[in-house]
């Protein structure tokens, strides 16, 4: 029966999709050739463990990731609550633009910094430097630097897991401390914090997994100075004379932390469900600030969206509206022509657009419809251990782009698949189906069965019922989950890196290749990916669709 | 009278928990039949198994000649193939349609022309009276609005069978009245047959010309709405009408009363033994333990006369038993009051016209025994 059949298609193809990478990189682990031939050993972990830059590496990502999850769980809380709880005025704007890093690409955003902060030759150094204020201080290639960029583009993952619960708590928590003597911070540090920290710390998870295991932020700002994360250390692995051995092995490292984490997670979330932040209860009241309380909020807000959206798109647009660029804006010298060469001239650039555009439409269309397929198996099929069935479909949720692109080029490399747009559709498909997958389950689950069984009452066939009452009301949820993987795969570099060749490279990789010698057309190309980034986010406000969770 | 739809032995698990245990049944065509019992005893999962929305383990279900499921030779026929109509408690309105869309629904997937779906949509519509509201996008409809949305819906293509699952337990209590009504009216105009799920015994023996009492999976009693309301047969039964139920032991054998009924005397507590009407078909003997059931309405208080007898519990059917005692607590309840009296530590439970007896009154209370009802304790199967 269609039925049945067609949601567990949709799981089993999702569970070949993570296994097939996990099992691939973890038998690569234990092969280990040497004069005698390939054969079975604990060789390339070995050899992993005694080599001080698997330690540097390990060193660096956890330092790069806590630091990002600090600064962003700071940044997303503190504008959660001034958008949400405050009478700022103009925070209905603010609400909107806090989300916008959400949409950019962080290496594009780390490239900028460079354009903005880099020694000598940064704008905000000219800029600053003018009025007589010296920013010899900041070193943007560094750990300090990849921190300030992560905490940049991951604060809307705090924000988003913090707003809704910080709206629809129920006010009477904290006017009872209020009445019974807690000042203002007494009652933020004892009550409102700690109601909150279930949603915070299931933020700073994920914050903590994703920045730490992200390949493009480290590979602008820190590997060019010789200091490795986790990402760039398996991509050097990779790199002629390659070993692949090793970075299976650092593969298999890294996996294994990743699901630890995932099932400590799991148990955290299955024993605080209690949740004291109810839909019932009075909408909390807002704030009003002080005129020293306004301006603190408004300068906190001009920071964050300066930092993480006007100054680093000012910066591109710059460079890329310059013939060329000499540190300083020449009003003489703005031109279209780097557009015109990368749009129309420039075959690496041609071809990266269009292959982009492919990647986003075909995947985030197929991975839609793996989503529904599975999120319908999980909430309404007689699923059997659907616990267990969830927990591994969730799994790339926590797994490093770069980690599952390994995986997949260990499985594509002697076969035709190598070097095809194929694989990284697959590859793509695999590391994001979860967040498609969460967003339509998380819909599904507030639908009540019984719209679909009036309808099947009725007469309605299972098909019909789907599609006349299931699709029309997830359509949502659809939208939602589409836009985003269409975004995801727009950005998409640390999977992509390792799978791509001659001819499949994306946006992505082809600025990364232009960044190295040719900063004018790596600009215009960011401009282009900018504003197809920006325009999925306008499409996302005018469907009113919201990002909750996912 | 022809058996339309016949449930034969329905059994259905939910892990270790036996939802429906052995469970058979019979509605003539176009008679309402109700499952009445408390929420968890089994009758939502007898209804969703009839809509083939859940499938029982054993058993079979025939509607209309047609097996619809046979747990022995595995059929068990889609929802959409059993022409069935269903209101469900969530009313179950699609939020995305308009009230027409919804109604019409049932005549969309069957492939009914465009021009004559309206019509019918139209026509039932007015029934419902809902033909105002006809465009109405569903999210803007009150909640007695979407009741008639449902109900529209569920009898627009003239199902076989209409189920009800408790259809009007998300009402306030003034619309609840009046839908029951409304819905009495409509079965009587359209006579379809209906299953009417329900915790409410009004709604039950208002709107079923037969009545199935559950508990725990099985069925307690079976009868007409009379039957079952005068006579209940089981401690179960009693207690969930609302009768007063009392454990006792039989105190001798039974005696036909000048009526003809059987009669028997049942000690309650030390000081405190019931005349009342015995109705078992096998012999029962000294010892036995029983309960007797007695209704709130059926007994008379009055304030205890210093001259009578305190305690007189004789065998004389037209004067009954008097008792003295003294009222716990009072509540006034308009027209009447309800009364919390102890007899011999006793409680007694009574409703009865407002007189102003107070809180703390020594009172007496007669107790005629052919109101009286007394079964065997392991009658059925009592919960507690």
């Amino acid at each position: 029966m269609l039925e049945t059949a067609l949601p567990l298609a949709g799981v089993i193809i999702g569970i070949l999709l993570v296994l097939g990478p996990f099992l691939a990189t973890a038998i690569r682990s234990l092969l280990f050739w040497d004069a005698g031939g390939g054969h079975l050993s604990l060789q390339n972990f070995n050899a992993l463990f005694q080599d001080p830059r698997f330690y540097q590496a390990v060193g660096n990502t956890l330092l790069a990731g806590a630091g990002a999850t600090v600064l962003s769980c700071l940044l997303g809380f503190a504008l959660a609550w001034i958008v949400s709880r405050t009478d700022l005025p103009g925070r209905r704007w603010f609400e909107i633009l806090n989300l916008v890093p959400f949409f950019l690409s962080p290496y594009v955003g780390a490239v900028a910094w460079i354009y903005l902060a880099a020694p000598n030759s940064g704008m905000l150094q000219t800029w600053l430097g003018a009025l007589g204020i010296s920013l010899d201080f900041i070193r943007i290639y560094s750990l300090g630097g990849v921190i300030w960029v992560l905490a940049l583009f991951y604060t809307p993952y705090v924000y988003l897991f913090v707003i809704a619960p910080m709206r629809q708590m129920d006010a009477a928590l904290e006017d009872a401390a209020r009445v019974h003597g807690a000042s203002f911070w007494y009652t933020l540090r004892h009550v409102t914090v700690p109601l909150l920290m279930p949603s915070l710390l299931s933020g700073a998870l994920v914050v903590f997994v994703t920045s730490a295991g992200l390949f493009d932020v480290p590979l602008a700002l820190a590997a060019t100075r010789g200091i490795r994360t986790m990402p760039t250390e398996i991509f050097q692995s990779v790199q002629y004379p390659s070993d692949f051995g090793r970075a299976a092995a650092f593969g298999v490292v890294v996996m294994a932390a990743t699901i630890a984490l995932a099932i400590l997670q799991r148990q955290y979330l299955g024993r605080r469900r209690f949740e004291t932040v109810s839909g019932k209860g009075y909408r909390p009241r807002l704030i009003r600030l002080r005129w020293r309380g306004r301006v603190a909020a408004l300068a906190l807000e001009l920071v964050y969206i300066g930092g993480g959206v006007l100054l680093p798109t000012l910066a591109m647009m710059m460079v890329a509206f310059s013939a060329i660029w000499t540190g300083r804006l020449n009003p003489a010298a703005l031109t279209l022509r780097n557009f015109d060469y990368v749009i129309f001239g420039y075959k690496l650039t041609q071809q990266a657009i269009l292959n982009s555009l492919f990647l986003a439409l075909a995947g985030a269309t197929i991975g839609v419809m793996l989503a529904l397929l599975q999120a319908y198996y999980l909430n309404r099929g007689n699923a059997k251990r659907p616990a267990l069935v969830d927990a591994v479909l969730s799994l790339p949720l926590g797994i490093p782009g770069i980690i599952l692109g390994l995986g997949f080029l260990i499985i594509a490399i002697r076969t035709p698949l190598y070097s095809t747009l194929t694989i990284i559709l697959v590859a793509y498909i695999a590391r994001f189906f979860p967040f498609a997958t969460r967003t339509v389950s998380g819909m599904l689950l507030a639908i009540n069965p019984e719209l679909e069984q009036s309808a099947r009452a009725s007469g309605a066939s299972w098909l019909q019922c789907v599609r006349f009452v299931l699709m029309p009301l997830l359509l949502p949820a659809i939208i939602a989950a589409w836009l985003m993987l269409f975004v995801i795969f727009i950005r998409e570099l640390g999977a992509t890196i390792l799978l791509y060749a001659q001819g499949t490279e994306t946006i992505s990789v082809a600025l990364v290749l232009l960044s190295e010698h040719s900063s004018a057309s790596m600009a215009a190309l960011a401009v282009i990916q900018i504003v197809l980034l920006l325009g999925a986010f306008l499409l996302f406000r005018l469907t009113r669709v919201s990002l909750v969770q996912s | 009278m022809d058996a339309f739809v016949k449930v034969r032995d329905l059994r259905k698990r939910f892990g270790d928990l036996a939802a429906v245990d052995g469970v058979s049944f019979e509605v003539g065509e176009g008679h309402t039949l109700a499952l009445l019992g408390p929420s968890g005893c089994g009758k939502t999962t007898i209804l969703r198994s009839i809509a083939g929305l859940e499938t029982p383990e054993y058993g079979s279900i025939e509607i209309g000649g047609r097996a619809v499921f046979d747990g022995a030779s595995r059929i068990n026929l889609l929802p959409e193939e059993r022409e069935l109509g269903i209101v469900f408690q969530s009313y179950a309105v699609w939020p995305h349609m308009s009230v027409a869309d919804n109604v019409g629904f049932p005549l969309r997937v069957r492939g009914v022309a465009k021009a004559e779906r309206t019509a019918r949509v139209d026509r039932i519509l007015e029934i419902v009276g809902l033909s105002a509201a006809r465009d109405k996008p569903a999210p803007e409809l009150s909640g007695g609005q979407q009741q008639r949305v449902a109900l529209a819906r569920a009898l627009v293509h003239e199902p076989r069978l209409v189920l009800f699952d408790e259809p009007l337990s998300n009402l306030d209590a003034q619309l609840r009245d009046q839908m029951r009504l409304e819905l009495k009216v409509l079965q009587d105009r359209l006579r379809f047959t209906a299953i009417y799920v329900t915790h409410d015994q009004a709604e039950a023996f208002a709107l079923a010309e037969s009545v199935v009492v559950m508990n725990r999976g099985r069925i307690e009693t079976i009868g007409s709405p009379r039957e079952v309301f005068r006579r209940p047969r089981t401690p179960f039964v009693a207690r969930f009408l609302g009768l007063n139920v009392w454990p006792g032991t039989l105190l001798g054998p039974n005696a036909d009363g000048p009526d003809g009924q059987r009669y028997a005397q049942v000690a309650l507590a030390d000081g405190f033994s019931l005349w009342g009407v015995i109705d078992d078909d096998h012999a029962v003997t000294a010892g036995t333990p029983v309960v007797a059931c007695l209704r709130k309405e059926h007994m008379d208080v009055r304030p205890l006369a210093a001259d009578r007898p305190k305690s007189a519990a004789g065998f004389a059917l037209s004067e009954g038993q008097t008792y003295a005692g003294e009222v716990r607590a009072a509540s006034f309840l308009g027209l009447e009051e309800e009364l919390m009296i102890v007899i011999a530590g006793m409680e007694l439970r009574s409703v009865r016209p407002a007189s102003g007896v107070g809180t703390g009154d020594a009172v007496e209370v007669s107790i005629r025994p052919q109101d009286c009802l007394i079964f065997r304790a392991t009658a059925g199967r009592l919960d507690e």
